[in-house]
């Protein structure tokens, strides 16, 4: 091989060092963001299992008649679905999981003939929506690596409103499940109606302050906005979970590839001293 | 009694209280140790709380809601900030 043939290779090789570099340094950042957004999601445990209990005590049987939020629709007519996505990519599949999530979902729904309306947050979820043409009911890109309960809030409060106005029958969210940081397959809940988990503990031991129907109409949006600040906090673990792996994996590949590149430009600068000196004996041997 | 004052976001007190002054729905409500079980709605002003050790704490409370069941007092404010 000649000497150009070296220098391609070389500068293959300072170009992968200099991806590898950006690559690790992402997975540096992603680590440090993954254990602040998982503190988060420990953090918001605590109120979350006991707004659920007090939910699960207060909850009786009769109250659906008179909490919109409760309301069990005979028919599905129409149905939001809220999908939560991430502003930025460079994790995986982490992205495109929860898309193809949103897609089952609403093609299921318009199998069974529901009218469907499509809400998402993040970046990722609106570019790939718009770029199919969908209609978009509504679009959120403000939220950022530490979600807060007021982001659920105004995620949810349209979507709480439509279907206390009976626009809505039921709202399904997609978010990822952060089962660990290798491990965030996507998940669809049906946020509304709200239906408590059974094991309900009754509460006629409790003196209730209000009435317990008027207090449970209270309870009601502060778990639904739980729900979904819980979601979005789970989902931004999820994500940098996600995006550590990719980066990490990408890092080890730059550097597999480094060495593969390595070693053919060795072989390369080896092979180009060989010829020299073969010229260079040839050249001596012509002259005798 | 215990005492946990958790939002959404944090756990923001957690420890044992001798009484507490807690501003509900319809006024204030004083809570002692062996309160009957009981759950109300929060309003908003300062939750005031005697612990076990030390002085007096004050926390803002934005509503929400409180409970008292076997001398564990939970409160569940939307928001809490120093009072």
């Amino acid at each position: 091989m000649a000497g150009a043939g070296a220098r391609e290779v070389m500068r293959r090789i300072k170009s992968v060092r200099n991806t590898r570099k950006i690559t690790r340094t992402m997975e540096l950042v992603a680590t440090s963001k993954l254990k602040r957004a998982m503190d988060r999601m420990q953090a918001a445990r605590p109120y979350g299992d006991a707004l659920g209990d007090l939910l699960r005590s207060l909850h009786a049987p009769g109250l659906a008649q008179e909490q919109p939020l409760l309301r069990q629709p005979r028919a599905t007519k129409r149905a939001a679905v809220l999908l939560l996505t991430a502003n930025r990519g460079f994790c995986g599949v982490f992205n495109a999981n929860l898309i193809r999530e949103a897609r089952a979902r609403l093609e299921t729904l318009q199998a069974e003939g529901v009218d469907t309306e499509l809400h998402i947050a993040g970046r990722k979820g609106l570019a790939f929506f718009r770029f199919r043409g969908s209609a978009i009911a509504s679009a959120t890109t403000g939220i950022g690596d530490a979600p807060t309960p007021e982001d659920a809030e105004q995620l949810v409060a349209p979507l709480r409103r439509g279907f206390e106005a009976r626009d809505l029958d039921a709202v399904y969210m997609i978010s990822s499940e952060f089962r660990s940081a290798m491990s965030t397959p996507p998940r669809t809940a049906r946020i509304l109606p709200v239906e408590p988990a059974p094991g309900a503990r009754p509460v006629d031991a409790f003196i209730v302050s209000p009435r317990p129907g008027r207090l449970i109409g209270q309870i009601l949006p502060r778990y639904l906005r739980m729900t979904v600040y819980g979601a979005l906090v789970e989902n931004a673990a999820g994500e940098q979970g996600a995006r550590r792996a990719a980066m990490k994996s990408a890092t080890d590949n730059a550097g597999e590839i480094l060495e593969t590149l390595t070693r053919t430009y060795n072989r390369a600068r080896q092979g180009q001293i060989t010829q020299e000196i073969a010229e260079i004996v040839g050249g001596a041997a012509a002259l005798e | 009694m215990q005492l946990r004052v958790v939002t959404p976001e944090e756990v923001v007190f957690e420890g044992s209280a001798r009484s507490l002054v807690a501003p509900a729905w319809d006024g204030w409500v004083g809570v002692l140790p062996g309160h009957a079980p009981f759950l109300t709605l929060m309003g908003e002003g300062p939750l005031t709380v005697e612990p076990e050790s030390g002085s007096s704490r004050e926390f803002r409370i934005g509503g929400g809601v409180m409970k008292v069941e076997a001398n564990v007092v939970t409160v569940l404010a939307d928001q809490v900030s120093p009072g």
